[in-house]
């Protein structure tokens, strides 16, 4: 495969982090540093490689995104990684909490062969031991296609919240305190002119919400 | 005047019997409570850096003096924004004998987040349940005796802007401070497993024999610890002895996190929301009320987009021709009554003490200053407080925020900003000063700029009085259309200059009230106090030393210093740099001081005052531009430096400066160039 060359286990760690990003929101440069624990330039340097190499793009509006390519190798790590730790937990029987760090470093050696051998073996897990889908996997892809930012959703609309992006803490907490959290059914009942804010109602009350934070809470609409 | 939290809070307790603190959700009538309880004598204080603010006072029960600390309205307890923080803090400093929780009956559930928070910190609490009126016409009936029993404390119905339940509301919380009566909830308990794990860290605090920060319950410090509080576990994390709790409380964050894949916090405050949801269910019934009630038909009215847009526009429009109108003739009149009645003896009085020279003459403009402040103060100030403590009340500011949001969000600040800038055209003042509903410095900061730039009626009153007048209406909008292009373009600007992005808008909405005249005139007066505070003694001592500058003739010397720049660099005659100078302490002053010096200095030939004497009508549109962008008068330089702190008001006020003279010069050589 073309490009293949690049893919040491420490990229790979950087697809797999800006995948996990991504189903929280947008992914700034910024949050991935925080998150890989490594200064805003080697993020640059890593991200000019990657997209030199066709695994992301970046632009100003959209932050960084997986290409098609980026998204597949992301997610068939995250794959192994899941389905090593099911392995870990039912197979050999490990502590949840010990399996994570063994996963790491398991799913970077590992062909495609005996990833669908594993996979096999397992019984064709849908989630990894702490309940997180396992990508490829029926569910996994119902769960992807339904979440959806409440941004999109339109006036008279009924949504669950499926939850909220932990690039903020003191937001999430904060909307936490609100009652929007996790589970919580939301009524969308105005959303104000030229992409002004959304009038949400959870549990009695009524909120303005600027289209950023809406933006930040993944909602499965409701019929 | 400001105190600081502490020592308020110290002598609040040292001064009476028992301290009780008033808390609760935003909206709820929690400041009609308080106004009701209390008298005008309330002192706030601040905590340093922090602009949110504790109120407190003093109320007298069958002889007994009681301190009562209002709280900032909050939903919860914590440190994710300032008046969490500051609710918290006021209630761990100000460790009072009893806590009255004021609850919104139309909206249980919401308000119950709160209250749990307060019984697992353990003061003595009684629950004032308030707007029973809306409740019981929304078709909601509280069966109160069960609500008591659930939540172990006194519950005592309340409709607080008629003042009823008020009475009893006091004696039970005298009583609970009285007999440090515990709460003693019943069932008061979250799901099994995060339960097992509160109670695990729960035993170990117990276990450990530790200190306890604030005297606070075990199970207190249990939960904030597992919900990761930043302030707590610092705190401990000093104490001897806690680090194995805090290891603990770490471990079984992660366990929480991994069995449920959601960080503790999230969890807590979901077993929190759902506890509450089971209280309601329980304690309430509901009738489907036939129709949405008046407060949220109205409401609905003016945040739909095809009715909100018009009306806002309308209100808008209202506001800004009450305060130009009703605030200009007020103005007319006080400063005709000053003038006819006050000024004269009292300039006669100055002169009659000291005798006729430079030191009485430099105090006569005193005379001046006050008359400044009566003729800004009192009309302007006073009419647009009292239309932004009814909106507020009513519920109308939310709508506004709604609405103008979108492009608001453009300049970095809040919709909040948006009836403060456009007061801003009747006066600065009070527009600097409703800045304080923004909840960063960063939007403060953009807003008081953006404020500034706003003409006040005074450069208003330049405008038409040197431009429209001579050269006709087109260069008067000309004018406007250069202020307002540099308006857009400095916010769009300071969106991106100052460091630290816009704060995404999380507010409640709530249906509209009907306004309450005791608290509206209360909200008034007290920021309207707080404008002849700060402003009066400014304007004086500001007039005084300009008039003493321009009575021993220093102020001409500073002029020749300054003729580089008003003559060469923006075309203006001399003398135009001393009326600028004089503008600060009021704007209009700029205009009449052109006329007086004009005729002092004999180049206008007849007393009217006819300006072309002193300048052409390009002079005059480069003289209008310049007073409309530089330097905002004293009493606006007060009020900034009294919101953003002196440093931020001194940029400001430097900003606007070399802006002025920019734009001047600029047009001076543009017109040079045409011609």
């Amino acid at each position: 495969m073309t490009g293949n060359d690049i893919l040491t286990p420490a990229v790979e760690e950087y697809l797999e982090a800006i995948y996990k990003m991504a189903l929280d929101g947008q992914v700034i440069a910024a949050r991935l540093a925080e998150r890989m624990s490594v200064s805003p330039p080697t993020v640059a340097d890593m991200l000019r490689r990657l997209s030199d190499n066709g695994y992301v793009k970046t632009s100003r509006r959209e932050g960084v995104q997986l290409t098609k390519k980026g998204q597949e190798t992301a997610e068939s790590l995250v794959r192994r990684h899941r389905l090593w730790e099911r392995f870990l937990t039912d197979v050999l029987g490990l502590e949840w909490d010990a399996v994570h760090e063994e996963a790491c470093r398991l799913e970077h050696a590992m062909s495609p062969q005996v990833e669908e051998k594993l996979s096999e073996i397992l019984g064709h897990p849908e989630t990894c031991p702490h309940g997180h889908p396992i990508p490829g996997t029926p569910r996994a892809r119902k769960r992807e296609k339904e979440a959806k930012p409440l941004s999109e959703l339109c006036a008279g609309d009924k949504a669950i919240i499926e939850r909220v992006s932990e690039e903020e803490p003191k937001l999430l907490q904060y909307l936490g305190t609100l009652g929007l959290l996790p589970d919580a059914r939301i009524t969308i009942k105005e959303i104000a002119p030229f992409k002004g804010p959304m009038l949400v109602q959870v549990c009695g009350a009524q909120y303005a919400l600027g289209q950023e934070v809406a933006s930040k809470i993944m909602v499965k609409a409701k019929k | 005047m400001q105190l600081s939290c502490h020592s308020a809070l110290n002598k609040l307790h040292s001064d009476t019997e028992y301290t009780i603190v008033l808390a609760g959700n935003p909206n709820v009538g929690k400041s009609s409570i308080f106004n009701s309880l209390t008298g005008m004598g309330v002192e706030t204080a601040n905590y340093p850096g922090k602009t949110v603010e504790l109120n407190m006072a003093t109320t007298s029960l069958d002889g007994m003096k009681i301190g009562i600390i209002d709280l900032p309205g909050t939903y919860a307890l914590g440190t994710v924004s300032e008046d969490q923080w500051v609710a918290r803090q006021g209630v761990l400093d100000g460790n009072p004998d009893a806590v009255v929780m004021v609850v919104d009956a139309t909206n249980m559930a919401r308000n119950l987040y709160i209250v749990l928070q307060f019984l697992e910190l353990g003061y003595p609490l009684v629950i004032a349940l308030n707007v029973l009126d809306v409740a019981r016409r929304e078709g909601r009936h509280v069966n109160i005796n069960r609500f008591s029993e659930l939540m172990g404390v006194p519950v005592i119905p309340t409709v607080a802007n008629r003042g009823e339940g008020l009475d009893e509301l006091i004696m039970a919380a005298t009583e609970v401070a009285r007999t440090q009566l515990k709460p003693k909830p019943l069932g008061i308990s979250y799901g099994l497993d995060v339960e097992s794990n509160i109670m695990k860290l729960t035993e170990a605090i117990a276990a450990g024999g530790l200190d306890d920060p604030y005297g606070l319950p075990h199970r207190a410090l249990a939960l904030l610890l597992l919900e990761k509080d930043p302030e707590f576990i610092e705190l401990t994390s000093v104490m001897p002895g806690w680090e194995p709790v805090l290891e603990l409380a770490s471990q079984l964050r992660e366990l929480i996190e991994k069995e449920h894949g959601q960080s503790a916090h999230t969890r807590i405050a979901g077993e929190r929301h759902a506890l509450a949801g089971l209280i309601v269910d329980e304690v309430e019934t509901r009738e489907e009320a036939d129709r949405p009630g008046w407060g949220e038909r109205m409401w609905r009215f003016t945040t739909s987009p095809i009715t909100g847009v018009p009306i806002l526009i309308m209100v808008l429009a209202f506001t800004f021709l009450l305060l130009y109108f009703v605030g200009s003739t007020l103005a007319d009149v006080m400063s005709g009554f000053w003038g006819e009645y006050i000024a004269p003896p009292a300039k006669a009085a100055i002169v009659g003490l000291l005798g006729d020279n430079v030191v009485s003459q430099s105090l006569e403009w005193a005379v001046s200053g006050i008359e400044a402040a009566l003729t800004v103060g009192i009309p302007y100030v006073l009419v647009f407080y009292i239309l932004l403590a009814f909106m507020e009340d009513m519920g109308y500011l939310n709508s506004v925020a709604f609405l103008t949001d979108s492009v608001m969000h453009k300049f970095g600040i809040h919709g909040r900003a948006a009836i403060p800038i456009v007061a801003g055209a009747g006066c600065n003042v009070p527009a600097i000063m409703g800045t304080r509903t923004l909840t960063t410095m960063r939007e403060k900061v953009i807003a008081g700029t953006l404020i500034v730039m706003v003409p006040c009626s005074a450069r208003n009153a330049i405008i038409f009085g040197a431009v429209a007048f001579y050269s006709g209406w087109q260069y008067a909008l000309l004018l406007y259309v250069i202020i307002g292009v540099l308006w857009v373009l400095i916010g769009l600007a300071l969106n991106r200059i100052i460091p630290g992005h816009p704060t995404g808008l999380v507010m409640e909405m709530f249906p509209f009230r009907r306004p309450h005249l005791a608290t509206i005139v209360k909200k008034t007066w007290y920021r309207f106090k707080d404008f002849i505070f700060l402003a009066v003694p400014i304007l004086l001592a500001g007039s005084v030393i300009l008039g003493s500058m321009l009575q021993t003739g220093i102020l001409y010397r500073v002029a020749d210093v300054l003729s580089p720049v008003v003559e060469g660099w923006m075309g203006l005659p001399a003398v135009a740099g001393i009326t600028l100078i004089m503008g600060i302490l009021r704007k209009e002053l700029a205009l009449q001081l052109l006329i007086t010096i004009a005729i002092a200095s004999g180049v206008a030939a007849d007393a009217h005052g006819d300006l072309n004497q002193v300048m052409t009508n390009t002079q005059l549109f480069i003289f209008a531009l310049v007073c409309a962008i530089y330097i905002p008068c004293a009493a606006t330089i007060a009020a900034l430096a009294r919101e953003l702190g002196w440093r931020r008001s001194i940029y400001i006020m430097i900003f606007t400066v070399a802006l002025a003279v920019l734009m001047g010069g600029l047009v001076n050589h543009a017109i040079l160039a045409l011609s």
